[in-house]
């Protein structure tokens, strides 16, 4: 007997307790453990990034639900959720993690497996618009995907009441913001639907505005293609296996992911209208600007990050999105906008800013808090009769780029199609465009 | 070692052997479900048998139902044999049997209505987790009252890992089960449920497997044990080493680096144990190797051992960094798995009811069918190891040179298919097994 209760004790408790000890407690009873603390990206009062100490924040009210749903529905069986600092995963998912983003999680959800891809910095990557269509069915956005589709995160679509028509000077109704353009799916998420979008796109937002860092490292401009018929075919293979599912196939911006977009319908290339250009007003882009675009997405919307897909791959693509519109063959881009390299911003040019952004009535449409709610926002539509709205400069996503030289450049060219026009007339110097820029990016100010 | 005319309670071991071999079908056929999912997203996609619904059905499945069951199964056989006396409180063993068995098919059915705790392999919730680890509990007293009363003096190599593995057991499920779930927030939780995963594979599967192997080798092969010292090191190793690897499961990740590298430094221990026990097994075999072709638990056993072998190792070698960052999150990881866990210990369980099964239910089987069935099981294994390790290291360095995330996927269709096609297989020989012992010689 004396034998099995040697084992029982020594090998069967004491050992595991041994590890458990070593392993689990002596941890736990180390403070860094336990520590709260993130580093994070902000937007200084002068418009600028800055990493600073922060914070993580629990998770709360619908993004607590969206988590449990996420468990429920086994999600991180499929995603991890940690960037690791080898195989160069800071450049494929962003900063790599930090103890304090899991401070609140019970359990964790790290997971051990990567089918699809990890999403612990996905909160911002797509727009809400994107989720709506992809949660439904995957396919609709990226069609070699083999995630599952969730149709019982839907409901049927009813028409609300009919809101009060506008009067002048009115602000935006809540259901406004929201959504802008008319609902044309069946289908529009029910609770959980929006509780698992908005957890998702909280994930990786305890790290501020990494997205703003990390986008201005990417933009840079690579080399330039020429359309041969070969790169027309590759550039078409790939547009139909990434972009169609919401520009469509022929390019007219209605792929069959689109109907579930509330907020921005997806580019009409055959138009040949673009917004975010660096060449004067109502002219037609450069490649350089496609390929930006491309690269950084339009954040806020359902357009992600390219960064990932082969430099090569987005060249092919562009030469191919080129050749929906006639625009391109009868007319050439005019010349680009001068970006000179921004002064560092100081209070006196915020100052400055502030006089430049009441001068020139900027908060008619993007009101004075730079929420985009001004007077003039009621109403407003884009060159195709769509409900638009104006920018909000305080949610930190810049469409156009969060650098400064990207605000610079909008000022300068306008964004075609779109009730923003191009200041570049009335701003005197490139120091007042300059102050214009830091003050729009300060409103972003935590 | 041939006392189970007396000693075992037969129908008791026929009971939880029917179970296990009943689970033998249900475990398998929803892996093969879950791996079409890969090739075919929209197949079987309903609220209830989502992706991530089934997989932990799977998992479970083959873990704590084909697995564990057979293997108590097996105790009920083996204890009895090698302490000379009948197992204490034997009326226990019916109750236990529909308690673990409609506890764990409650569980699959709660995992189905999405009822996840979220903790990879403590998934089940709270009531079915509870009947789980009381059913451990009760056979770890009913084990231990059994050996206190002992007549065999000496304390048989089975009997160590049997005793401990129970042991282990109770603590690690009541880790996974009731305090991963609702404490312990954070980069804390990550690292006690890194112990907790291996836990269940490295301090119940393995040392209950490497139990049945040292009872029904030398049974079997009617060869006495090779080496008693051989055994205490591979038991002492194991038992030193194995509860500190867990971590490797979350090298790279936030948790404390130097916890990652006590993990790695342990896994790579690891080797001591397997070459002890390998060494052993074979050494047994000396002058009996005949047995190996005629005799299907021989066979089995040997097959099992290679695997297991070739399984353990890479799991070593898999927790070094440089191995890692490449093949950590990729299909490298799930090669091992199912090396370990289904080319291992549970070819190892088939290969003793291929002995227990006619002894207690006087059914002799047909050796054409269980030849069939071990080659279907060589072939299926070997495929879907070595086809998942190409594959693991194929996304793995892909991802590792920039590639396009959905690029890289959309290259695994391929492979994916293949897995599938070997799952099959296998699991056809399984059932083959199941279907032959219960059929009988015809």
């Amino acid at each position: 007997m004396k034998r099995a209760k040697v084992i029982a004790l020594t090998a069967g408790f004491v050992f595991i307790m041994a590890a458990i000890g070593v392993q689990a407690l002596i941890p736990y009873f180390t403070r860094d453990t336990h520590t709260t603390k993130v580093s994070t990206w902000v937007r200084t009062d002068l418009g600028l990034l800055q990493e600073v100490d922060g914070e993580a924040r629990p998770y709360q009210g619908k993004v607590k639900r969206g988590r449990e749903i996420f468990i429920r529905e086994g999600c991180w069986y499929c995603h991890s959720m940690y960037v690791r600092p080898v195989a160069g995963e800071d450049r494929r998912w962003g900063p790599v993690s930090q103890a304090g983003e899991y401070a609140y999680d019970i359990p964790h959800t790290m997971s051990t497996r990567r089918i699809g891809p990890d999403i612990i910095r996905e909160g911002g990557k797509y727009g809400d618009d994107w989720h709506r269509a992809h949660f439904f069915n995957p396919r609709l956005v990226v069609p070699d995907s083999i995630m599952p589709g969730f149709p019982w995160f839907y409901k049927k679509y009813e028409k609300p009441a009919e809101e009060e028509q506008e009067e002048a000077g009115r602000k935006l109704t809540e259901g406004e913001r929201q959504r802008v353009l008319p609902v044309e799916s069946e289908f529009v998420p029910n609770e959980d639907g929006e509780a698992v979008i908005a957890f998702v796109q909280f994930l990786g937002m305890n790290r501020g505005k990494w997205r703003n860092a990390y986008i201005s490292r990417l933009a840079g401009e690579g080399s330039n293609a020429i359309a041969d018929n070969a790169s027309l075919a590759r550039g078409k293979k790939s547009f139909n296996r990434r972009c169609a599912g919401c520009h469509g196939k022929d390019g007219k911006g209605d792929g069959p992911a689109a109907r579930f977009f509330r907020k921005v319908k997806p580019r009409n290339f055959t138009r040949g209208v673009f917004k975010f250009r660096s060449t004067p007003t109502g002219s037609l882009p450069l490649d350089t600007d496609l390929y930006r675009t491309i690269t950084i997405g339009v954040r806020g919307t359902a357009m992600p990050p390219w960064n990932m897909l082969p430099e090569s791959e987005r060249w092919d693509i562009i030469q191919y999105i080129k050749t929906f519109s006639p625009a391109f063959k009868k007319e050439k881009p005019g010349k680009p906008v001068y970006v000179p390299e921004a002064p560092e911003p100081t209070p006196a040019m915020l100052a400055r800013g502030k006089n430049l952004y009441e001068k020139f009535q900027c908060w008619q449409c993007h009101a004075k808090d730079g929420e985009g709610d001004g007077p003039a926002a009621v109403g407003m539509t884009d060159d195709l009769g769509n409900p638009i709205l104006p920018a909000n400069f305080t949610n930190g996503q810049w469409k156009v780029g969060p650098r400064p030289g990207d605000i610079f450049r909008t000022l300068m060219t306008g964004l075609n199609g779109t009730p923003m026009p191009s200041y570049r007339s009335f701003l005197q110097s490139e120091s007042d465009t300059w102050a214009l820029s830091y003050y729009v990016l300060s409103f972003a100010a935590e | 070692m041939d006392g189970e005319g007396t000693l075992v309670n037969k129908p008791l071991v026929r009971g939880w052997l029917l179970w296990g071999l009943g689970w033998s079908f249900f475990a398998p056929v929803v892996g093969i479900l879950v791996s079409l999912k890969f090739n075919y997203p929209n197949f079987l996609n309903t609220e209830y048998t989502v992706f991530g619904r089934l997989r932990p059905v799977h998992i479970n499945g083959v873990i704590f139902a084909l697995y564990s069951t057979l293997f108590i199964g097996l105790a009920y056989y083996m204890v009895p044999q090698i302490t000379g006396v009948r197992m204490k409180w034997e009326r226990v063993g019916r109750p236990l049997m529909w308690l673990w068995n409609l506890g764990l098919a409650a569980g699959f059915v709660t995992l189905a209505l999405g009822y996840n705790d979220g903790v990879e392999v403590a998934e089940f919730p709270w009531p079915v987790a509870l009947v789980l680890w009381l059913a451990v509990a009760v056979l770890m007293v009913q084990i231990l009252a059994t050996l206190a009363v002992r007549k065999e003096e000496k304390l048989y190599v089975s009997a160590w890992y049997i005793i401990a593995a129970l042991v282990w057991t109770t603590v690690s499920l009541f880790v996974g089960n009731f305090i991963l779930p609702y404490h312990v927030a954070g980069i804390n939780n990550v690292s006690l449920h890194g112990l907790y995963i291996h836990y269940t594979v490295g301090l119940w599967i393995t040392p209950t497997g490497l139990a049945v192997v040292y009872f029904f080798l030398p049974a079997a092969s009617r060869n006495p044990l090779y080496s008693h010292r051989l055994g205490l090191l591979g038991f002492w190793s194991l038992a030193l080493f194995y509860p500190f690897v867990g971590i490797h499961h979350y090298i790279f990740s936030p948790v404390l680096d130097w916890t990652e590298t006590v993990a790695i430094a342990a896994s790579l221990m690891l080797i001591i144990p397997v070459a002890a026990v390998l060494v052993n097994f074979y050494g047994t075999l000396k002058g009996r190797w005949h047995t190996f072709i005629d005799n299907f638990t021989v066979k089995l056993l040997v097959v099992g051992t290679f695997f297991y072998f070739f399984g353990s190792v890479m799991g070593s070698f898999e927790a070094l960094r440089s191995i890692q960052t490449p093949t950590h999150f990729t299909d490298f990881v799930i090669a091992h798995s199912h090396l370990t866990v289904f080319g291992g210990y549970v070819v190892f369980a088939l290969a003793a009811c291929y002995h227990v099964w006619p002894r207690v239910s006087d059914k002799p089987f047909s050796a054409t069918m269980a030849r069939w069935s071990t080659w279907l099981i060589i072939v299926g294994i070997t495929a879907m190891g070595f086809g998942l390790i190409v594959q693991g290291l194929a996304q793995g360095t892909m991802l590792k040179q920039g590639v396009f995330f959905v690029h890289s996927l959309d290259s695994m269709k391929p492979y994916w298919l293949m897995r599938t096609l070997a799952g099959v297989t296998m699991d056809t020989g399984i059932a083959l097994v199941a279907i032959n012992l219960l059929r009988g010689k015809k």
